[in-house]
């Protein structure tokens, strides 16, 4: 018998649906794959038409190697905003950080935030340090895209809360670009307490890559990437006001 | 087949009538143990509740008609395959594991046409035919990528997946094209099953020698011989199912699925040990997965449909 054979099952053999839609990182199967493609180019469609999304800076997302992208979050627009300026090819490696106890409760939602959006499924409470070190996990493949929202949940009033340090743990001391953005819009369309979204316009402004290769590694040098990231998807703000 | 036909025929209503009874006579007994004897069994049950979902598919499938059966059958085929591609990580190769997917909807459509020769229903020697061009179609991704690493695995995987799980389970596409189709589809299915119930009942009761230690510990001799005692006598209690078979073919009968369906179980729990998995997936809660309950229908379905086209004729035109 040849000793080379090697078998390595899918990590979601024996798992129900549920469980395997939380799992991550996912399997790559062919249905997820092409429910998402299609939902994306529906999605894209959509916002072109209906919300009239209009986009500046695109020349700042990087071409080739992995990212992340970092942005306000106001709105359920915001994630699905993001992923529609990736080319279609690069969908499938590109990850929403969601937050595990609201996108992954039950089937229904697991099935949309693991199938349409491809999300990473974030625990905020309890094993923030595990969800962090996926997040790196992901950015060590070539070509990932990491979307995040630093402010961890969506903002009740529209306004930018304050960033939490976890981005800054993910990319302190690391070259990892990271492509700040600013969302607008986003919360007239569809706030937090509206089920479906008005189809008023949204516009997103994508700024320079930043990189954080000399700040330390830890707690102070992560406060440092935040309030650093924070005040760029400010300057951005400013810039789409204008 | 058709609906009408298949309202109307007496084995359909026969068996329609003995499932039913079959499953309302162990839904009683479960609830007994249960609430009376307070004695709670949640695995059977789950698995109970497995079959309520199951047994509605498969006899609407047959109600439905033929296209109905062969869509439903490939679909089954379909499962089956991804199954085994998961459990073995041939599916992170899309290209090989679509060569099958295709060659299993070739395999549909090829037991759906009619045969341009003979003008029956389902073209047989294409079927019997599709390995070669099967293999042929896998041998030559590759060759197409350019690829040598671990192609070996991959391309024997494929090749097994489909010949093993589709092409043999797909023989059932054609008993639903024969002209006895509902007796030999159910007779089989039932059958096959009720080895399975019998091997592990008599096994619970008498069992004390270990059947295939390495491969499946919980059979025993004693389940094994049982449950092919009960396969040899199904064919006589169940004769309305294929009038027209005589001793001999009564006698063949019952030695496929008797030691064919326990093979088949076999056969599975080899890989299934070898890759070092309890079920081979999570489709059917209960049950594990499609082809932990397909096993011995892989196994006796090709040799039961060559057994009948042996002395009968597919099409009773021998």
């Amino acid at each position: 018998m040849d000793a080379d054979w090697r078998y390595e099952p899918l990590s979601d053999v024996g798992k129900s649906l549920a469980e395997s839609l939380r799992d991550f990182p996912r399997e790559p199967h062919m249905w997820m794959y092409g429910a998402r493609s299609a939902a994306a180019l529906a999605l894209r469609g959509w916002l072109r038409v209906v919300q009239r999304l209009g986009v500046t800076g695109r020349e700042n997302l990087p071409a080739e190697g992995s990212f992340v992208l970092v942005a306000n979050h106001s709105s359920h627009w915001d994630a699905l905003c993001l992923l529609s300026l990736l080319p279609l090819g690069r969908l499938h490696r590109a990850f929403p950080a969601a937050a595990a106890d609201y996108f992954f409760t039950d089937l229904p939602r697991s099935a949309v935030s693991a199938i349409l959006v491809n999300a990473l499924p974030f625990d905020r409470r309890g094993r923030g340090r595990e969800s962090l070190a996926l997040c790196r996990h992901v950015l060590e493949m070539p070509g990932h895209v990491l979307i995040l929202f630093p402010e961890g949940t969506r903002s009740a009033d529209g306004a930018l809360a304050d960033f939490k340090p976890g981005v800054g743990l993910v990319v302190a001391g690391t070259s990892i670009p990271v492509v700040p953005c600013h969302i607008s819009g986003a919360y007239r369309s569809w706030p937090r307490d509206r089920v479906l979204p008005r189809p008023t316009r949204l516009s997103v402004v994508i700024g320079a890559a930043r990189r954080y290769p000399h700040v330390p590694e830890g707690k102070d040098g992560a406060l440092v990437v935040a309030a650093d990231l924070r005040q760029a998807v400010l300057d951005l703000e400013e810039k789409s006001n204008a | 087949m058709s609906t009408s036909l298949a309202l109307h025929d007496p084995v359909v209503r026969t068996y329609a009538l003995m499932i039913a009874a079959a499953l309302v006579l162990a839904g009683v007994v479960l609830s007994l143990l249960t609430f009376v004897a307070k004695k709670p069994v949640p695995s059977i049950w789950a698995t109970y509740r497995g079959w309520l979902v199951i047994v509605p598919v498969i006899f609407g499938a047959l109600v439905l008609g033929r296209t109905a059966t062969i869509v439903v059958f490939s679909l089954v085929a379909l499962a089956g395959f991804k199954e085994l591609a998961c459990a073995t990580g041939l599916y992170r190769d899309w290209w090989l594991t679509g060569v099958v997917y295709i060659a299993i909807a070739a395999q549909a459509f090829v037991a759906w046409i009619i045969d341009p020769y003979t003008g029956q229903l389902g073209w047989f020697g294409m079927f019997r035919t599709l390995p070669v061009y099967a293999i042929a179609a896998i041998l030559m991704v590759p060759i197409l990528r350019n690829r040598t690493q671990g192609q070996l695995q991959a391309v024997s995987l494929a090749i097994l997946g489909f010949l093993y799980v589709a092409w043999m389970f797909g023989h059932l596409l054609f008993l639903a094209s024969s002209d006895h189709p509902y007796g030999y589809l159910l007779y089989l299915i039932v059958a096959v099953e009720l080895n399975d119930v019998a091997a592990f009942t008599f096994g619970k009761i008498f069992g004390r020698h270990k059947l295939r230690s390495e491969i499946s510990p919980n059979k025993t001799w004693e389940g094994s011989l049982g449950a092919l005692a009960v396969s040899m006598a199904m064919p006589w209690l169940l004769a309305f199912s294929f009038p027209h078979f005589g001793a001999r073919e009564k006698i063949l009968t019952g030695l496929i699925v008797g030691i064919g369906g326990q093979l088949g179980d076999l056969s599975i729990s080899v890989i299934k040990r070898d890759l070092g998995l309890k079920d081979m997936g999570a489709a059917l809660p209960g049950h594990g997965g499609v082809l932990d309950r397909i096993d011995s229908l892989i196994y006796t379905a090709p040799l039961f449909l060559h057994m009948v086209h042996w002395f009968h004729g597919l099409y009773g035109v021998r």
